[in-house]
C-alpha cells in the first residue's frame, strides 16, 4: 500500500514537474517569449476558455465530426471485413488493394476532399471515416479468420448459420481485433478530425488552434490552451475505449492474463 | 515449457489463447497486422524453429515459383484500376479527369519532368526523422526499462504527449523553430517516437524473467543481457512499434509540408490544388501512394529479414 501511494506520488510529481520546468523555461527566456508562452499563463488563458461557449462549441465539433466519422467508417468496415473474412478467395483477392490503400495516407486525400466539400463537417467526416476504415477493415478480417477451427465445425455440425453464426461465433472471437482496432482507429480518428480542421478549415478545435496562430503572439496562451484541451481530448477518447475494451472482454484471455499479471 | 505456448495449445477454451493483435500490449495501439504484431511471449517459439525438415521442405518452393503462384491475387487490383479507368473514360467532371490523361501528365511530370525534384526534400525530412525517431525510441525505451522506477513515474506523461493529436502541436512546433527543415524533422520526430518507444519498452518487459535469471547466473553482463537475452525477445514488438512510426512519419511528412512549405511533395498536391490543377493533384496523390507504398514494403522486407527465425516459428506453430 505504500509503495502504491508512493508511486502515485511519484507520477503525480513528474506531472508537477514537468510543469513547473515549462514555468522556469518560459518564464526565464530560455524559451523565447514570443514563441513559448508561460505556463502560468496558458493555464490561466485555459482557465478563461473553460468558461466560454465557443470553447465547448468547438470541442463538440471535433467530438461530432470525430464520433459520425468513426460510425460511418467503423461500420463500413465491420461489414466489409466480416464479409471478406468469410471468403477466403475474396480476402486473398482484396488484402493486395487493402494494404496498398492503407499505406495511403489519408492525409493525401486531404486536398480533393477540401476541394469537392469546402471546409465543412462533410469533408471532416470524408478524411475521418476514410482514414480509419481501411486498417480497421484489416483488422476485422483477421478477426473473422481467427476462429477456432473447432468452434467453427461445431457450428457447422450443429448448423449454426447466418445472423445467428456471426452472432455467437464470428463475433466473439472477432472481439479482441475489433476491440483493438477500435481503439487505434478511435486515435487515428481524432488525430485526422484536428487534421481536417488544422489544415481543411472545418469547424472544431483545429480551427480554433490555427486562428489563435494566425492572431499573433498576444493570442499564443490561448493556443497553447487549446493545444492543451486537445490533448485531453485525446486522452479522454482513448481512456474511454482502453476501459470499455477492459469490461467488454474481460472474459477474454487477453484481459485476463492482464489482471492476474497485474495482481501478481 | 515456455516452448510450448501455440496459441492453440495454452488455452483450450473456444478462443485462441493470444489472439496476436490483443496480446500484453493492449495499452499501444498496434496498426499492424496480426503476424507482426505484439507477440505474447516473444521468447517462446525460438526453440521451434528447427522443428521437423520435412515441414519446412515443403515451404521452400523456388521463391519465383511461389511469387508467380501469389500473381495472380492481383487481379483484383487490376480490375479496379481497369473499372476506374472504363468509368473516368468519358469523365466530364472536373474532380474525377479520366485516368488516361492523369498518367499521361504523371509521366510529364513525375518521369519525364521536373516534379520529382519534390520528392528529394520530403524524402530527406522523413529519411532523417524517422532514422532519429527509432534511435531514440528504441535507446530511450531500452532506457525505460532498465530504470524501473523511472518508467513507473514517467510512463503516465509519456502517455499523455503521446495521445496528443500530433497535428495539434505542429502550431507549437512551427511558433519555436520557425517554417525551416529543422521544423519538419521535429514534427515527424516527435509524432513518430511514441509508438517505438512504447513498444520497446513493453517488448522488453515481456521478457522471460526466467531467461533473464538464467543469464545472471551465467554472469553475463549487462551488454551482452541486453545483446542475447532481451533484444531477441522483444524484437517483434520493437519491429511492430517502429511500423507504426513509419506510417506516422509518412503522414507528418506529408502534413509538415502542407502547413508550411514551398517545396515537397505535400506542397505539390496542395499547391496543384490551389492552382486548381486537379490532374496535377491526381498525380501527386498517387505518387504519394507509390512512395508510401514502397516504404511499407521495404521495411516489410527488413522485417523479414530482421525477424525470420520468429515468423518462420509463428508459420510452424500456426500450421495444425
Amino acid at each position: 500500500m505504500v509503495s502504491g501511494s508512493l508511486r502515485i506520488a511519484a507520477r503525480v510529481g513528474v506531472f508537477v514537474l514537468a510543469l513547473a520546468l515549462w514555468q522556469v523555461l518560459s518564464a526565464t527566456g530560455v524559451l523565447s517569449k514570443d514563441s513559448f508562452p508561460t505556463m502560468t499563463s496558458t493555464v490561466s488563458a485555459l482557465g478563461h476558455q473553460l468558461g466560454t461557449r465557443e470553447l465547448w462549441a468547438a470541442v463538440g465539433q471535433t467530438l461530432q465530426g470525430w464520433a459520425l466519422g468513426m460510425l460511418i467508417g467503423g461500420g463500413l468496415a465491420i461489414v466489409v471485413g466480416s464479409l471478406l473474412g468469410y471468403s477466403r478467395f475474396a480476402y486473398r483477392s482484396v488484402i493486395p488493394v487493402i494494404e496498398v490503400l492503407k499505406t495511403v495516407p489519408a492525409i493525401a486525400i486531404l486536398p480533393l476532399a477540401i476541394i469537392i466539400f469546402g471546409a465543412t463537417m462533410q469533408m471532416k467526416l470524408f478524411l475521418v471515416s476514410f482514414g480509419i476504415f481501411w486498417p480497421l477493415t484489416i483488422q476485422v478480417i483477421y478477426g473473422v479468420r481467427a476462429v477456432d477451427p473447432v468452434v467453427r465445425d461445431t457450428a457447422q455440425v450443429l448448423q449454426v448459420r447466418g445472423l445467428r453464426r456471426f452472432g455467437v461465433v464470428t463475433l466473439p472471437s472477432a472481439a479482441p481485433f475489433l476491440a483493438t482496432g477500435l481503439r487505434v482507429a478511435a486515435a487515428t480518428g481524432l488525430i485526422l478530425a484536428v487534421i481536417a480542421e488544422l489544415i481543411g478549415g472545418a469547424a472544431g478545435l483545429g480551427l480554433g488552434v490555427l486562428t489563435a496562430e494566425n492572431a499573433g503572439p498576444s493570442e499564443l496562451p490561448d493556443m497553447y490552451a487549446l493545444i492543451l484541451v486537445t490533448g485531453l481530448l485525446g486522452v479522454v477518447v482513448t481512456g474511454a475505449f482502453m476501459a470499455a475494451e477492459r469490461r467488454l472482454l474481460h472474459w477474454h484471455e487477453s484481459q485476463r492474463n492482464r489482471s492476474s499479471a497485474r495482481a501478481s | 515449457m515456455s516452448t510450448t505456448n501455440s496459441p492453440r495449445d495454452a488455452g483450450g477454451t473456444t478462443l485462441p489463447a493470444s489472439a496476436p493483435a490483443t496480446a500484453p500490449a493492449v495499452t499501444v495501439p498496434d496498426v499492424a497486422p496480426a503476424g507482426s504484431g505484439s507477440a505474447g511471449r516473444p521468447g517462446a517459439p525460438a526453440g521451434n524453429g528447427q522443428r521437423g525438415p520435412a515441414g519446412n521442405g515443403r515451404r521452400r518452393a523456388p521463391a519465383a515459383l511461389r511469387a508467380l503462384a501469389s500473381v495472380w491475387r492481383l487481379w483484383f487490383f487490376a480490375a479496379l484500376i481497369v473499372a476506374w479507368w472504363l468509368a473516368s473514360a468519358s469523365s466530364s467532371s472536373p474532380y474525377f479527369p479520366p485516368l488516361s490523361e492523369i498518367l499521361h501528365r504523371l509521366v510529364d511530370l513525375w518521369i519525364t519532368g521536373d516534379s520529382k525534384k519534390d520528392l528529394v526534400p520530403s524524402l530527406e525530412h522523413f529519411a532523417i526523422g524517422y532514422a532519429m525517431a527509432g534511435a531514440i525510441g528504441v535507446v530511450g525505451g531500452a532506457l525505460l526499462w532498465y530504470f524501473r522506477h523511472v518508467r513507473d513515474a514517467i510512463t503516465p506523461l509519456l502517455y499523455f504527449v503521446y495521445v496528443i493529436p500530433s497535428a495539434a502541436i505542429l502550431p507549437a512546433i512551427i511558433a519555436v523553430l520557425g517554417i525551416g527543415n529543422g521544423m519538419k524533422i521535429a514534427i515527424i520526430v516527435l509524432a513518430s517516437v511514441w509508438p517505438t518507444l512504447l513498444n520497446t519498452v513493453d517488448g522488453m518487459r515481456g521478457v522471460d524473467p526466467l531467461q533473464l535469471d538464467t543469464a545472471r547466473v551465467l554472469h553475463m553482463s549487462p551488454l551482452r543481457t541486453v545483446r542475447s537475452v532481451v533484444l531477441p525477445a522483444a524484437l517483434p514488438q520493437i519491429m511492430a512499434g517502429l511500423r507504426n512510426s513509419l506510417q506516422i512519419s509518412i503522414i507528418m511528412m506529408v502534413v509538415s509540408e502542407l502547413v508550411a512549405s514551398t517545396s515537397g511533395i505535400g506542397f505539390f498536391i496542395l499547391d496543384a490544388q490551389q492552382r486548381f490543377a486537379i490532374t496535377d493533384m491526381w498525380t501527386g496523390i498517387i505518387v504519394l501512394a507509390v512512395v508510401g507504398s514502397l516504404l511499407t514494403l521495404v521495411f516489410v522486407a527488413v522485417e523479414r529479414l530482421v525477424l525470420g527465425w520468429y515468423i518462420g516459428a509463428r508459420a510452424v506453430e500456426g500450421k495444425r
